[in-house]
């Protein structure tokens, strides 16, 4: 075992809300060791919608919830401007739907009083000729639509920015990295003892410990010996690798639930399902049964939809509170910061359930716990205090892409990764030659990352650059992406061609339940050329 | 409590806007709607392209084209294919890459092992980029 480090807090988990406390206490002065097994947002987080939303839907149950969470969306839109778009839904309405449009436009006035916390624009209502206009390939049973605005973002890309922050003012972050025990003393959590990605145990002293850690909140805090009780759902997206339109559509499921294709910046997310989960969180399945339930809820607004080559699928397990009863969208929202010093466990903090959304009220309030244990004074600034890359306005995209020499489309994608960072990424990377020519991403890019954002295999680079998302799924570009990470990483050869069989492996687990005839003529040419490079 | 209190404040809202409607005027609200999010990029289909839609996303970046034919204007028509057709919303500030000369589309097209109409995604890659 390697000699211990000490810090004020360790936090453990790494997704979204992980790396905002984390954040939030460093700007705060503390000193922090965040932890995560896998990468960066490579949990609950990546596996979102990738929404900043207001929440419309807890108006039937809350308006503060509505309010609160409409102002926060506002903070994360101002702080992280290079990472947000807007997304605008098209709700169509069809004659047996749950709601008739008189009463979906009510929802839509009312919601309008929130949009301007988070800078959104109020509804629009549309005949049937209209609707039709805006998206003609909505199905003509339509009897109107009204519209709402809500926000994209790349949830990978914000983990990492709340990261960069964190180590930027002190923290210490390690991914790859496992707690495998909590330390103790009598009563109190006083560390955690982890292994880090080349098996050597450490231990780390910690004044408290907090438990980020979304569905795997039980498995850490049994740890420590307090049960947190989780109701854990399971949701799969399925992925298309374009804009499938330029609005987002909402639909409803044959079972009454709200389904949503959301067009982000240049892919297309359907989803999604909520089902009671109670299998291995490592190692989650994407059932037929669930694409299928998708695409018949989309089927009936938007009647093309089959005609279009999903290209991935992505699975994810909700950390949603315990409650024994018929799931609802107000169940999945709740969150809750846990002091187990009531339960005869001082130095350790939970915070469970929670979304995407309000993360960073989330962070807010579990490091304000944690700094009355701490007894420590000092305001959060997080509201206010802009991410990496959104502290000056970012350069035409034409005129970075003359300056260093790339398409302006890789400036202008570089940019919504790195803001006014995107300069010095090509600068410091080398060459501004093409190595994802879907997305499209530099190698500068994927070697900057390597060198500065913790990237460690190819999956890593999928999250941080977005590597292999694009229509070719990896097939024109991981072999080559392998050389230019193993190349920083010091791979050989052997090491470089295992980490792509592995990265093709792991993509086909979600390639497979939705591969159609132009699917598998792509695996069979990856296939070939990964065959022709072993033979 | 919080629901019942939230179910009456909808159901005065509802009450409130069925009067509205009886009372004002209606009139077309696509234009704003349209006017609103073009800085974003976010514009209509025409129903044509909408159509063929679903082929000219089909784009698998096998390469095959590029062995056929050259470039469009700066850039690979495979990256036209695959990259600037994923219509982003962004395309516009990408305009110089896509100025310039046509290759031999239908040779391209021809090479396409799932059919893409390259001709097709040149001209709407084109509108798009050009706002």
């Amino acid at each position: 075992m390697s000699p211990s480090s000490a810090h004020d807090v360790c936090v453990i988990g790494g997704g979204v809300t992980g790396a905002g406390i984390a954040r939030d206490l460093c700007l705060r002065g503390l000193s922090v060791l965040l932890l995560e097994k896998g990468d960066w947002g490579g949990g609950t987080s990546g596996a979102s919608s990738w929404m900043i939303h207001g929440g419309p839907r807890y108006l039937e149950f809350d308006w503060d919830t509505t309010r609160t969470s409409t102002k926060d969306a506002g903070y994360i839109v101002s702080i992280a401007r290079n990472l947000v778009y807007r997304v605008v839904f098209l709700i169509p309405v069809l004659p047996h739907d749950r709601n008739n449009i008189e009463r979906m436009e009510t929802a839509m006035e009312v919601y309008d009083r929130f949009q301007p916390l988070k800078k959104a624009h109020p509804h629009r209502r549309l005949s049937r000729a209209e609707a039709l206009q805006a998206e003609p390939g909505l199905t003509p049973d339509l009897i109107g639509a009204v519209t709402m605005e809500e926000w994209g973002v790349d949830p990978h890309r914000l983990v990492y920015a709340n990261v960069q922050d964190a180590v930027a003012h002190g923290a210490r972050a390690l991914n790859h990295t496992r707690v495998v025990d909590l330390v103790r003393d009598g009563g109190k959590v006083i560390g955690v003892r982890y292994r880090g990605p080349d098996g050597v145990i450490s231990e780390a002293r910690a004044r408290v410990v907090v438990n980020a850690t979304g569905p795997w909140s039980p498995e850490v805090s049994g740890m420590a010996g307090v049960p947190v009780q989780l109701r854990p759902a399971k949701g799969i997206h399925i992925i298309y690798p374009h804009r499938i339109s330029n609005f987002s559509i909402s639909a409803e499921s044959i079972d009454g639930r709200d389904l949503l294709m959301v067009s982000h910046s240049g892919f297309t997310l359907l989803g999604t399902t909520d089902d009671d989960f109670y299998g291995d969180l490592d190692s989650i399945d994407v059932l037929q049964d669930e694409v299928d339930y998708l695409l018949q809820g989309i089927e009936r607004v938007f009647p093309t939809i089959r005609r279009y080559r999903p290209v991935r699928t992505t699975t994810g397990v909700r950390p949603t509170l315990y409650k024994w009863r018929r799931y609802e969208d107000e169940l999945s929202r709740r969150y809750e910061v846990i002091d187990h010093a009531g339960e005869g466990v001082e130095g350790f903090v939970t915070i469970a359930g929670g979304k995407l959304s309000m993360y960073r009220l989330m962070a807010e309030q579990t490091s304000d716990a944690v700094c009355r244990k701490l007894g420590h004074q000092a305001p959060c600034t997080t509201a206010t205090r802009p991410l990496p890359g959104n502290e000056s306005d970012v350069e035409p995209p034409a005129d970075l892409a003359r300056r260093c020499g790339v398409p302006a489309l890789a400036a202008v994608k570089l940019q919504t990764r790195h803001g006014s960072n995107a300069g010095k990424v090509l600068e410091e990377g080398g060459t501004g030659r093409l190595l994802c020519r879907c997305e499209p991403i530099t190698e500068a890019e994927l070697t900057f990352a390597t060198r500065h954002e913790q990237v460690r295999s190819l999956a890593d680079a999928f999250r941080r650059v977005g590597l292999a998302g694009g229509p070719c799924a990896g097939a024109a570009c991981v072999m080559r992406a392998g050389e230019v990470i193993g190349h920083e990483l010091g791979w050989s050869a052997s090491q470089r061609f295992e980490a792509v069989r592995e990265f093709v492996q792991g993509s086909w687990l979600g390639r497979a339940p939705v591969l159609g005839h132009a699917g598998w003529v792509q695996e069979e040419m990856a296939q070939g050329a990964m065959r022709g490079l072993k033979a | 409590m919080g629901r019942a209190d939230s179910l009456v404040k909808l159901a005065w809202a509802y009450g409130l806007h069925q009067t509205r409607r009886r009372i004002t005027r209606q009139r077309s609200e696509l234009t704003d709607l349209l006017d609103t999010y073009a800085a974003d990029g976010i514009r209509a289909l025409e129903p044509a392209e909408r159509e063929r839609h679903p082929g000219m996303v089909g784009c698998i970046n096998c390469g095959l084209c590029a062995f056929a034919a050259g470039r469009m204007g700066r850039s690979r028509l495979p990256d036209v294919a695959a990259s600037y057709m994923r219509l982003y919303a962004r395309l516009g500030a990408a305009s110089s890459d896509v100025e310039g000369d046509d290759p031999d589309l239908g040779a391209a097209a021809a090479a396409c092992p799932v059919g893409v109409p390259l001709a097709e995604v040149a001209a709407i890659v084109r509108r798009l980029s050009q706002g």
